[in-house]
């Protein structure tokens, strides 16, 4: 009970942290919204120019004008779940650093203390941006087929979780490697350029359906789950065997992945010389 | 006269001292090399992607589409070279108390705020941004026009400094928020609105949103005008004659802007 107190207090001061530079939180966010708006436009424009009949139910890759503003809409909230900035490079820094040392003289986890901190960060941000999104939602209503069914809502809610999960462990993953490699930043610029692509931020991977192969492949990774299975799940596009088999995977790298990042900090600890500090 | 001879010395000294900062870490320079082609092909890809589903996008073909792209790389790439990495710190040297010594050196502030790096590591996007745009023009059989050439090169002097005053007037407000951290981020999500053309910004909301970010504070304008005169027409000339004037506006109201934060600036911390 002590132990749930005490990273509960760590999840309500990173919170106040967090709204202490308001404005600047604010700005941020609604320049957020631009990307997404433009990206609106384009996809307008690309339906414009393919449709030349105007037909009414015209698809590109499955997805009529419409669905694809609502998956574009959906990865918005998945990343909002699975998106971990600065994470892997908050953890190489403070190995770098010598900082860890502070986890390891207080009776604290590292792994959970951030955990609860991102958590804290992922309310505090859903908590702002809620009214900006809802707005946003409400402006682009008709492009929803109404609410999913309940039991596609609870599929939905469990993608997020598990994508909130594999996001933070891989990310965790990338920085606990500092143990070995010092700096990651440059690795985790590489490696975020090709999530935001393999992942289904930029188009559904439907689009790369001409590459059986590529999609067969990225069904077993776990990058799609972090933006585009969870907007699938919730357009119904992923349903019966598909959704099964989707979150079994994706249960399955978030566990895969926890175990990993466990195992990579106890080995790294026995490598830690705790410079610096 | 002088002070021009001067600043441009200075700056040739900067750029050399940067550089040989720069080649001390050649294989973090080589990372971001590899990563800025990362993005580049991440970009291309997209864009051959969606050309097999469509012919056109808001009346621009794959060639035409594939010049914006380049000029729109070029234009970050120059920018990331010559001014973010600088106003990226500004935060930092205010919240720091950090900005006292930049204002007791006898050298303009903004001068020395915003150019004192050059960041090399992003002069390739530029050159990468060349390449795309001179592969655009040669698979459209572009008839070579002199004119165009040189009204490109000088809309695009104009753009640069268009997308200079935009960022200097976001780096200015660190003095009033305190702290923008996230200020390579705010710009990454602003210039977004370079990236396309403004013929996409069609519809009842779009078409406002569009006029807004063109003539209000015209941010599309800094890709859109030079890469609609090389690979599209001249047309509307008064378009190019806005782009020029709002440029040289944006550039005066920024100074001003900037000037003002430095007045706020209280030197809390040192």
């Amino acid at each position: 009970m002590d132990s749930v107190r005490k990273y509960f207090k760590i999840l309500r001061i990173s919170l106040v942290e967090r709204l202490v530079y308001r404005a600047d939180f604010f700005l941020t966010t609604f320049f957020r919204f631009l990307p997404l708006i433009t990206t609106f436009l384009l996809w307008e424009a690309i339906y414009a120019g393919a449709n030349k009949d105007d037909q009414a139910d015209f698809e590109i890759a499955t997805f009529t004008k419409d669905k694809m503003i609502a998956y574009l809409l959906l990865v918005q909230i998945s990343r909002m779940f699975s998106s971990m900035p600065g994470l892997s490079t908050g953890i190489a820094r403070e190995i770098r650093d010598g900082n860890l040392k502070k986890y390891l003289l207080q009776p604290i986890d590292m792994l959970t203390y951030l955990i609860a901190f991102r958590g804290a960060h992922k309310i505090a941000y859903i908590a702002t941006t809620a009214l900006p999104y809802a707005l946003l939602f409400l402006l682009f209503h008709n492009v929803f087929d109404g609410f999913p069914g309940p039991l596609t809502l609870l599929a939905y809610f469990a993608s997020l979780l598990l994508a909130f999960l594999i996001g933070f462990f891989f990310e965790a993953c990338i920085g606990i490697a500092g143990f070995w490699f010092m700096e990651v930043t440059s690795l985790m610029y590489i490696i975020n350029i090709f999530t935001f692509f393999v992942s289904g931020q930029m188009f559904p991977l439907e689009l790369l359906e001409q590459y059986p192969y590529v999609t067969t492949v990225l069904d077993y990774l776990p990058f799609q789950y972090l933006a585009y299975f969870p907007a699938m799940v919730f357009l119904e596009k992923k349903q019966g065997v598909d959704l099964l088999f989707g979150l079994g995977v994706e249960a399955c790298w978030a566990i895969a992945l926890f175990l990993l990042s466990r195992w990579m900090y106890r080995l790294g600890l026995k490598h830690y010389s705790a410079f610096g500090g | 006269m002088t002070s021009v001879v001067r600043y441009t010395k200075l700056w040739l000294s900067l750029a050399k001292f940067s550089l040989l900062g720069e080649m001390a870490f050649r294989g973090n320079f080589l990372v971001k090399v590899v990563v800025e082609l990362l993005w580049l092909g991440i970009l291309l890809l997209f864009n051959f992607t969606v050309f097999q589903q469509t012919t056109n996008i808001a009346d621009w073909n794959v060639n035409q589409y594939l010049f914006f792209i380049g000029c729109y790389f070029a234009m970050g790439g120059l920018i990331e070279t010559l001014f973010l990495d600088n106003c990226n710190q500004f935060a930092d040297l205010v919240r720091s108390g950090d900005l006292d010594f930049f204002l007791l050196r006898p050298i303009d502030e903004q001068f020395l705020v915003s150019c004192k790096h050059i960041d090399w590591s992003c002069a390739p996007n530029f050159l990468l941004g060349v390449c795309v745009m001179i592969y655009a023009l040669w698979v459209s059989d572009w008839p070579f026009d002199g004119l165009k050439v040189f009204g490109f090169c000088v809309l695009f002097t104009s753009g640069a400094v268009l997308a200079y005053g935009f960022l200097l007037i976001l780096t200015s407000a660190s003095v009033w928020l305190m702290r923008n951290q996230s200020l390579f981020e705010m710009w990454w999500l602003f210039s977004m609105l370079m990236r396309y053309p403004r013929e996409i910004f069609n519809g009842p909301w779009a078409t406002p949103t569009g006029l807004f970010f063109s003539f209000v504070v015209p941010i599309m304008l800094v890709t859109n005008v030079p890469a609609n005169v090389m690979i599209k027409s001249l047309e509307p000339w008064w378009l190019t004659w806005y782009a020029l004037g709002s440029a040289v506006v944006v550039a005066w109201i920024s100074r001003r802007i900037f000037k003002a934060s430095l007045r706020r600036y209280r030197s809390a911390s040192s």
